[in-house]
């Protein structure tokens, strides 16, 4: 097992050295520049700013430079917020999106896997397909739309939950409900549809033999060999989610750090670029490698190595 | 059943080595505990303030859209930076209610006959927040330090017109030959490079506000927290939580603190435009922009205020690239626009067509302005449109017309200006030009290596002088994307800007202006305005055409 996870450790290192190489590669060869602008502005004044960021080295020292500066992992200031650095954004921002994050997985898995297991349990019956109906409007309706609509009913005509802004747990459900129901979906197709498979298994007509109770049985027996599909796609979708969603961090007006993403690179913001870069590389390897692990607890038929199974 | 408790665990773990990154990334930073202890507390603010409205304390709630670019006013060279400091601060001059500069810190002030030398008066009672008085050397730091070249200002070509400036800020000279001394505690004096009649104007940017020397040497960040923010102006930062909100009270300190009503003023930070709209809705912003799709239904309310804005779009001709080397050729492509069905029914939001190259809201020596005074340079006229073309096309000997592309940058309203001059060019002048549109980076690449044909650009007034946006064009500016190059058009805006009898320099404009219309070296479509939603009770904001909104008169009642 030690050895998995050392052997892992090293396969994400140089992952993480190939996407920062791709990365920077990619960013000096697109055209533009942060200190584009339509406002006024003179040569000397280009030549000031690129100096000051050290943008007028040759390629490999900038190269350099960046793998120097994610080994100690210190992006230096952003161009665009020059008071802070890009430790400062992530650090201040990562935590917001963090929170709306798991309080949206914690939703969506939940509630995700109740619908999935009920619609399974009442196969092709008026509840699956309310659920299912319910998880093809979930998926079709982007989170975007959802999130319009739901400010317009929730907070300008009903006036029941504050429209934008982070500052109270009320301020959470919109985001909350936009941003789960789509994940909820998937998830609730996802489970109905491995344990529709799994109840059709022999061992499951066994515990029916045995007398088990219905609710024993989907839990006990079924349940977990359900999920996995669902832990399959946990992990991207972790990844997704934790690191804060462009869109629905704009329209709510959440200071989470999704817009870093997106942002940095129409600015040409290279520290950001990079750390937003590396740091979501970092955390997507992380989470898929704990899904791996989980597989491992899940079904024993998964072993990480001859000797480290069960 | 363990399994299933096992696999929760994983979870758990999950979720909790997710935080861990989370303590991780922020670089062990012990402010980190104090950041959520901020939060928190800006929560309990939040409650409080409710009680402070009851109790009749006047509060605006504005939205900034996002966070500063940098309150430091040598850095934060734009409207998200220069709004909130405009209010923070204040330089020698202010934009009065009229739009003119009038006293700020600056009481009275002597130019001298050749209109080289300044020397301003600094008022006794002007004090920075923390209870320093406002000197001269708080000035002189400024200025010098924005033009540093390693502070790399992006607005440090507005103190060009200092003597000694341009020299500094390109390295060749240095700070002891910049031309502004501190004659003694409360006089300034200044040298200027040329005589140059908008000055006043010119130090109403943000980029000319003083800066507390002593907080600066002291702490070098000075603007970017709350609590070591040192304010001039009609309102104090009290708390900034970044990306998110700012909190502006009234400044005890201010000299003319008595004609400041608000006693508080929120900014929010909110970057959608229909969020904000509902926001306003709901009574949580005071103000906003009107969403475009929504433009038909609320431009005509009553709650809408619409003023004008110094600033133009147009297309550059780039003069380096067939068929536009050509005169005749660029004149028949501007003859073949409508301006007005552009304005009223592409860009909506009560834009107005633009007929010349300097926007409406500029006074002229005699009190009238400039661009009635200029009339009309541009219109639309097909027949003239394609005779112009056939001229153009045999001085040239072109039996056909090289394909022309017309290039934008990304983004819905551009493509609608796009589409429908390329249907007005296919119609009026029976060319059929192909659209282009690249991401904004690139595209504004592009336009400054010429590689573009006829491409779209915007042009915002950086101060109030119709020099602003014709000096563009002379040669070899960074802002003349076209290639032209004329001798006597660089001779009529060295005049236009260095002309001390100031009639006889708006007659230099007025004919740069027309030289740039028959050279047709740009061809204007539209003049930018404000258009502003405000709540009821919201008043004597004002926005001034060149500049930013200031709030030291506004009321909340």
């Amino acid at each position: 097992m030690l050895k998995y996870i050392l052997k892992r450790f090293m396969i994400m290192l140089v992952t993480l050295w190939i996407i920062i190489t791709l990365t920077f590669i990619l960013m000096v060869n697109v055209p533009g520049s942060p200190f584009n602008s339509d406002q006024s502005s003179n040569e000397t004044i280009k030549a000031n700013l690129e100096a000051h960021y050290n943008l007028d080295a040759p390629y490999h020292i900038q190269y350099l430079n960046y793998l120097k500066s994610v080994a100690t992992f210190d992006f230096g200031p952003s161009i665009k917020q020059p008071n802070q650095t890009v430790n400062d954004l992530l650090g201040r921002g990562f935590p917001i999106s963090l929170e709306l994050g798991l309080v949206t997985i914690a939703v969506a898995v939940i509630s995700g896997i109740i619908l999935g297991i009920i619609a399974a349990l009442r196969h092709n019956g008026f509840i699956d397909y309310m659920a299912m109906g319910f998880a093809v409007l979930g998926i079709s309706i982007p989170n975007f739309i959802l999130a319009t609509l739901l400010i317009q009913q929730l907070a300008v005509n009903l006036n029941l939950l504050p429209p934008a802004t982070w500052s109270s747990p009320a301020h959470m459900v919109m985001p909350v409900l936009a941003l789960a129901t789509g994940p909820m979906a998937i998830i609730a197709r996802l489970t109905r549809s491995t344990m529709l498979e799994v109840l059709t298994q022999d061992y499951i007509k066994m515990a029916r033999a045995k007398g088990l109770s219905p609710w024993k049985i989907v839990f006990k027996h079924a349940l977990r060999n359900a999920l996995m599909p669902v832990v399959t796609i946990m992990g991207t979708l972790l990844a997704g989610i934790l690191t804060g969603t462009f869109v629905i961090e704009q329209i709510f007006a959440i200071p989470g750090m999704g817009k870093y993403f997106v942002e940095s690179i129409n600015q040409r913001d290279y520290p950001v670029i990079m750390g937003t870069t590396v740091f979501y590389s970092a955390f997507l390897i992380l989470m898929l490698f704990l899904v791996d692990i989980a597989y491992g607890i899940l079904d024993p038929r998964i072993k990480f190595h001859k000797k480290g199974g069960e | 059943m363990r399994k299933l408790l096992l696999f929760l665990l994983a979870l758990a773990t999950v979720a909790v080595l997710a935080a861990c990154t989370a303590n991780d990334d922020a670089g062990e930073d012990p402010a980190d505990d104090a950041e959520a202890e901020e939060t928190e507390s800006s929560e309990g603010e939040g409650d409080t303030e409710g009680l402070e409205e009851e109790s009749g304390e006047k509060v605006l709630r504005l939205n900034n859209g996002v966070e500063p670019t940098s309150l430091d006013p040598s850095i934060g060279f734009d409207a998200v930076s220069w709004d909130p400091l405009n209010n923070l601060m204040e330089g020698l001059t202010r934009l009065d209610q009229d739009s003119v500069a009038g006293p700020g810190v600056a009481e009275d002030w002597d130019i001298s006959e050749d209109g080289l030398t300044y020397t301003f008066y600094l008022r006794e009672d002007a004090n920075w927040s923390n209870g320093d008085p406002v000197v001269a050397e708080d000035f002189v730091h400024a200025w010098k330090y924005m033009l540093d070249p390693n502070t790399a200002s992006a607005a440090a070509f507005l103190a060009y017109f200092i003597e000694g400036g341009e020299a500094f800020n390109t390295g060749e000279g240095s700070a002891d030959d910049v031309a502004v001394t501190a004659v003694d505690e409360k006089t300034l004096e200044v040298v200027l490079e040329a005589p140059t009649g908008f000055f006043l104007d010119v130090l109403t940017n943000p980029a000319f506000f003083p800066i507390n020397h002593q907080v600066a040497e002291e702490n070098p960040n000075w603007h970017a927290e709350a609590d070591t923010f040192v304010a001039n102006g009609p309102f104090m930062l009290e708390s900034w939580d970044h990306s998110s909100e700012m909190v502006f009270v009234k400044n005890p300190e201010y000299w003319d603190a008595d004609t400041v009503k608000l006693d508080k003023v929120h900014f929010a930070m909110v970057n959608d435009t229909n969020t904000q709209y509902q926001m306003f809705e709901t009574g949580d912003l005071d103000t906003a922009s009107i969403p475009p799709e929504l433009s038909d239904q609320l431009i005509d309310g009553d709650n809408v205020y619409i003023g004008d804005y110094g600033g133009l779009e147009f297309y550059r001709f780039n003069t380096t690239m067939e068929p536009f080397q050509n005169k005749k050729i660029r004149q028949a492509f501007s003859y073949a626009l409508n301006r007005a069905d552009i304005a009223e029914y592409v860009v909506k939001n009560g834009v107005e067509p633009a007929y010349g190259y300097v926007s409406p809201g500029f006074t002229t020596p005699d009190g009238r302005d400039f661009r009635d005074e200029n009339g009309d340079l541009v219109e639309l006229n097909p027949e003239l449109a394609q005779q112009l073309l056939a001229e153009g096309m045999e001085e040239e000997g072109y039996d056909e017309l090289p394909e022309v592309v017309l290039s934008y940058s990304t983004s819905d309203t551009n493509k609608a200006v796009a589409e429908t001059m390329q249907s007005m060019i296919s119609e009026n002048l029976g060319v059929d030009v192909s659209l282009e549109n690249q991401e904004w980076n690139v595209f504004a690449e592009a336009q400054q290596n010429l590689e573009l044909q006829l491409s779209r650009s915007s042009f915002i007034n950086d101060y109030s002088d119709p020099v602003n946006f014709l000096e563009s064009f002379v040669t070899d500016s960074y802002m003349n994307r076209t290639g032209f190059s004329s001798a006597e058009y660089d001779e009529l805006i060295a005049n236009g800007k260095a002309e001390t009898d100031d009639e006889q320099r708006y007659e230099y404009l007025y004919e740069a202006e027309r030289m740039l219309a028959d050279e047709m070296i740009a061809t204007p479509i539209r003049y930018y305005n404000t258009v502003v939603l405000e709540a009821d009770g919201v008043e004597g904001i004002l926005r001034h055409p060149v500049g930013y909104f200031d709030l030291k008169f506004a009321d909340r009642n």
